[in-house]
């Protein structure tokens, strides 16, 4: 047969038409789609019992409530809890990706190891816990030995209240060393300034819900300041377009922040001269008489000129805010316009509800003494102390001591010794712990003062503002023991790790979130069964002891760290007060504003322990306010304007220099302004860099979990570089257009980053964020960025010795 | 053939601006919810999958008067394509069958193993709400991140176009407790989406337009209200709300003297 033309045709159609009447193609591509949907790299996620876990989140200070949703005992989301005080259901991006680091074994530590490469390779190989236990406490009983225990160390970044930490004290103190380091906070700052100004040690309590008038001087509202759960809620309250009082919010802070471009009002101080702006405002509300008098006259102390017992004059408060800081004097000092200082201070005085809040950023950084004194003084001439929508003075959460140390005659002697870092001695009076001077004790030492050292819940080489002091101090460390869960850049230093659980895997204790207005214990507990072969370091601490034994052993009387949180409980029944159950439809704060009062809602200590256990936590809504007649516990009993504390601490006053403090007269006493000073030649340096926190980015010791780098803008970091936000004007003097890569100078080191144009940037000032340039943890954020404190040219604060992280004088080189 | 429009329920979203502070729990919420694919490499926005996504916006004003807010923007699951018909542009467009609207209950879906990855849809939204996997989703061995994924929601392939879906999984969740519990109906509490619950600002409200007890149909009243390129006509049910004049003229492109600010306030 002859095939000719139309017989081909006829094929090829009948062929085609035949092949789409079978199912044949149909099925071959279902096929195909299902099994390239069946790659076996794609996860097919196994299903099972779905629970629900409550809890707490320890990822930052605030103690947010969380709830677990598990999947037989895999936990696959976290989510807010609308059944605890703290916050009403929402939580921070960063609580929000934690599961990321429960389950991400290359960001983690699986057991106890040992460093085999060179420091900082991340190099180790596994050992088991006995080995691990012994090696420490051979160590300190061998410097016990030689009778010096004080070569031992400890840095630790848990919460100062929380158990963790006085354990961590306890094994110092037990061992003989008084060198127990503290991560420096805002925390500090806010003791510190209560304590010279109002005799209590406790932290800032403010009561920003019931708050219609909120001057933040700086605080990172919207930043993670406070427990953002809780912050950003209030916040949201304080924007209710129906609420009869709309609160307003006011943002003293130098970039356009999240808060400061949420606010009702942003102004723009140049940054360090926030204390000349807070005492302007005070000259304006005390020449206009808005000050409230009540409680200026009758319960402050140093207002007014003074003499002292021995007929000395002092100048006041008065005469010393009308003196120097006048509207026109605090334009020069700060760059804001003198109409706009006035109308500040009238809108402050004239409000039902204000407050005045300090601050810097998240307060993962500490802030300046004199500057928070200076706006708690604010709070004090509006007469808001320990009032509805003020600032609460109240006790933290009654826990039960735990026993006495036991010290033995080494002990006793090793803590005669003095600190390494000089804190609470005549030149820092006030301050607990300062990590800046022990780094510079160690590298300035030929042979390092410290053999071991500790390091808790800290990652001082990634996040202390002190451009890389820490980290060479570190190198000089012949010992470095971590206890991080995680693969930072400190546990990269370290010789040996003993890996805690997450906080997704233990039981511990969150005393009083940050800055929450009543005291609130709770507790977080495991969530899941821990995933690696860690070991909670309250526990480790109790081994290590007992390794050690005699009177370090005896200080350690417990079996668990579970058995010391429950012991410290028990004081929490002892006052009979608080609630451990929590009602959502009546907040904790319209509790304390209708002053109602609360019926213990447990029976004996068992019930209680159970259910806090169970729901985690206790608190009490309850307030005593105004009390101004017995509430300060200053040497006058009132409320210093003028600090007799710190007059105290000086002696004489030639010391003032000492302490870095350039003021030489009454004023040191007092809230005052003084410029940082930098000490670099600002002509080759004419820029300052900033650093600033997002909340967002991990800054912290918490690893960032990968979902946050959705969130992260490609102006702000695009592939590994991250940006520079600079203001346009300031840009094209160096001839910077947007996207132009740039190195940033200061006399601590160089970085490259990617210059962002950003109008809410202040003219002179770049900006770089906090928590980017890891060079530890994984692909997910190693070599992302460029991290700021590298760079950092710290300077010291007068009178509290701590960090000052925000006066890096920079240049820039266009590359 | 003339679908009929509104169906039983129709789910929507209002977001207030005002309360939103740009802190992108949101967009970690839906991505934790929906097992959202994260590589190591989240800078190249065009491939980097967020069905909620944040857009900065800043109202161009010198230092210190310059202002910066934020639009979250999940999946608009709009009514219409603009045209007039009941169906939104990217199911009109779906030569697959992979996405339709459900006029039950309002809700945009994608049917990943029906997609063929042809990126018509994407094309075809005027807000960029959907994605398309350039690689299988990222679950490295030895990692051990796949632990966390939740069974609810299967993880994406290679070549599949996905955008958020109002969490339906919580509407068959709560659908399923309803039927268990012999009740037809369910609650506004019962169905609400991941971010919504997430939001610590509480400025995401979820609820069903259709029902005029719900909180979502009496803040889309208040005259601050408005939705993105409205004027495209495609009926998005998010709605935002904005007392910020400059806010609400970003929402769309209007020639000059277009924007017409909120004068009258009532209510």
């Amino acid at each position: 047969m002859e095939i000719n033309r139309r017989h081909f045709i006829a094929l090829l159609v009948g062929g085609a038409a035949g092949i789409n009447a079978t199912p044949l193609p149909w099925k071959f591509t279902d096929d195909i789609a299902i099994w390239t949907q069946n790659w076996p790299w794609v996860p097919v996620p196994p299903t099972g019992e779905f629970s629900h876990v409550k809890s707490v989140c320890t990822l930052c200070p605030g103690g947010c409530g969380i709830e677990v949703r598990k999947v037989d005992d895999r936990a696959v989301k976290i989510e807010g809890r609308t059944d605890y005080p703290v916050n009403p259901g929402g939580i921070c991006p960063l609580g929000m990706g934690g599961l990321q680091l429960l389950y991400n074994e290359s960001i983690r530590f699986t057991g106890p190891m040992k460093r085999v490469g060179p420091r900082g390779s991340g190099k180790f190989i596994a050992i088991t816990w006995d080995e691990a236990i012994n090696t420490i406490a051979d160590r300190i009983s061998d410097l016990r030995k030689q009778e010096r225990p004080e070569a031992l160390a400890a840095i630790d970044g848990n919460p100062t209240m929380g158990t963790m930490a006085s354990m961590i004290e306890r094994l110092l103190r037990a061992v003989g060393s008084p060198n127990y380091e503290r991560i420096p906070s805002a925390e500090d700052t806010y003791r510190m300034t209560n304590l010279v100004m109002q005799g209590t040690e406790g932290p800032m309590a403010y009561d920003l819900e019931n708050a219609d008038y909120i001057l933040s001087f700086g605080s990172g509202l919207l930043e993670g300041w406070g427990a953002p759960g809780r912050v950003i809620n209030a916040w949201g309250l304080w924007q209710e377009h129906t609420a009869k009082r709309k609160a307003r919010v006011v943002q003293i802070e130098s970039r356009a922040s999240n808060t400061a471009s949420k606010a009702d009002q942003w102004l723009a101080p140049k940054p360090g001269t926030e204390a000349a702006l807070a005492l302007g405002l005070a000259h304006v509300i005390i020449k206009e008489h808005l000050h409230n008098a009540d409680f200026v006259d009758a319960y402050s102390f140093g207002f007014n000129n003074w003499a002292s017992p021995d007929g000395k004059n002092h100048m006041g408060y008065k005469t010393m805010v009308l003196n120097s800081y006048s509207p026109d004097q605090v334009a020069e000092i700060t760059g804001l316009q003198p109409k706009d200082i006035v109308a500040l201070a009238r809108d402050f005085a004239g409000a039902k509800a204000p407050v005045a809040t300090c601050g810097k950023g998240k307060g993962y950084l500490n802030g300046s003494l004199y500057e928070f004194m200076a706006v708690q003084g604010l709070n004090a001439l509006v007469g808001n102390i320990n009032m509805p929508g003020g600032v609460l003075v109240c006790d933290p959460p009654p826990l039960s001591p735990l026993p006495e140390i036991q010290k033995d005659t080494i002990a006793r002697e090793g803590l005669k010794k003095s600190r390494l870092d000089h804190a609470g001695t005549r030149r820092y009076p006030f301050s607990k712990s300062l990590i800046g001077d022990f780094a510079k004790t160690i590298i300035k030492s030929p042979k390092s003062p410290v053999n071991t050292l500790l390091v808790f819940s800290a990652n001082p080489d990634f996040t202390l503002p002190d451009g890389g002091a820490f980290r060479e101090a570190l190198k000089k460390v012949p010992f470095i023991v971590s206890f991080s869960p995680y693969q930072d850049e400190t546990s990269y230093m370290a010789d040996l790790i003993l890996p805690d659980h997450t906080y997704l895997e233990k039981m511990d204790d969150v005393v009083w979130p940050t800055g929450l207005q009543y005291p609130l214990y709770g507790i977080s507990k495991p969530v899941v069964k821990p995933v690696y072969a860690t070991r909670n370091s309250g526990d480790v601490i109790m081994q290590l002891a007992k390794r050690i034994g005699g009177s370090v052993g005896s200080s350690f009387p417990w079996k668990k760290y579970d058995d010391v949180l429950k012991e410290r409980a028990k004081g929490l029944f002892d006052t009979q007060a608080g609630l451990v159950h929590y009602d959502g439809s009546v907040p904790a704060w319209k509790r304390l504003r209708d002053r109602g009062s609360v019926t213990p809602d447990y029976k004996n200590f068992d019930d209680m322990w159970k259910k806090i256990k169970a729901g985690g936590f206790w608190y009490l809504p309850v307030h005593a306010y105004k009390n101004w007649d017995r509430l300060f516990k200053t040497p006058t009993g009132k409320f210093e304007f003028f600090s007799t504390r710190i007059e105290l601490a000086f002696d004489d006053y030639a010391l003032l220099k000492n302490m870095g403090i350039a003021e030489k007269g009454d004023a040191a006493c007092m809230p005052h302004f003084e410029p940082a000073l930098s000490g670099a030649d600002r002509s080759a340096y004419p820029l300052l860099m900033l650093p600033y926190e997002m909340i967002n980015l991990a800054s912290g010791w918490t690893p960032p979990p990968p979902f946050l780098n959705k969130t992260i803008f490609d102006n702000q970091l695009r592939k590994n570089e991250s940006f520079a936000e600079i203001n346009p004007k300031t840009a094209s003097k160096y001839g910077l257009k947007e996207g132009d890569r740039v190195t940033i100078k200061s006399p601590q080191g160089t970085v490259r980053v990617c210059v962002n144009l950003f109008e809410g940037a202040m003219p002179g000032i770049v900006y770089l964020p906090l928590g980017f340039g890891h060079t530890a943890y994984d692909e997910f954020s190693r070599g992302k960025g460029v991290n700021p404190n590298d760079i950092i040219h710290m300077g010291k604060d007068p009178l509290s010795g701590h960090p000052v992280w925000w006066n890096t004088p920079v240049q820039l080189i266009k590359v | 053939m003339e679908q009929q429009k509104g169906g039983i329920y129709r789910y929507g979203m209002v977001i207030d601006l005002d309360k939103c502070t740009g802190c992108g729990t949101c967009m970690i919420a839906c991505a934790a919810e929906n097992n959202v694919s994260v590589r190591p490499d989240q800078t190249d926005k065009e491939r980097t999958i967020t069905w909620m996504k944040l857009y900065k916006i800043t109202n161009g004003k010198e230092f210190p008067h310059t202002e910066v807010s934020y639009f979250p923007r999940p999946c608009m699951h709009c009514d219409e394509d603009g045209r007039g018909h009941h169906q939104p542009s990217c199911v009109s467009v779906c030569v697959a069958t992979a996405t339709k609207i459900d006029h039950n209950t309002g809700i945009v879906s994608q049917i990943y193993t029906r997609c063929i990855g042809c990126r018509y849809c994407q094309a075809a939204c005027p807000y960029g709400a959907r994605y398309f996997n350039w690689w299988d989703t990222y679950f490295p061995k030895g990692k051990g991140l796949e632990r966390y994924l939740s069974p609810e929601i299967s993880p994406r392939m290679r070549g599949v176009v996905e955008k958020c879906t109002f969490c339906h999984h919580r509407l068959m969740r709560a659908k399923t407790q309803a039927y268990a519990e012999d009740r037809t109906d369910i609650e506004e509490h019962e169905y609400t989406t991941a971010c919504a619950e997430a939001c610590p600002a509480q400025a995401i409200t979820f609820g069903d337009l259709n029902n005029p007890e719900h909180k979502v149909s009496q803040l889309i009243k208040s005259p601050y209200a408005f939705r993105l390129l409205e004027r495209l006509n495609t009926k998005p049910k998010v709605y935002y709300l904005s007392t910020k004049d400059w806010v609400r003229k970003m929402a769309d492109n209007y020639l000059p003297g277009e924007f017409k600010p909120v004068t009258k306030v009532t209510g």
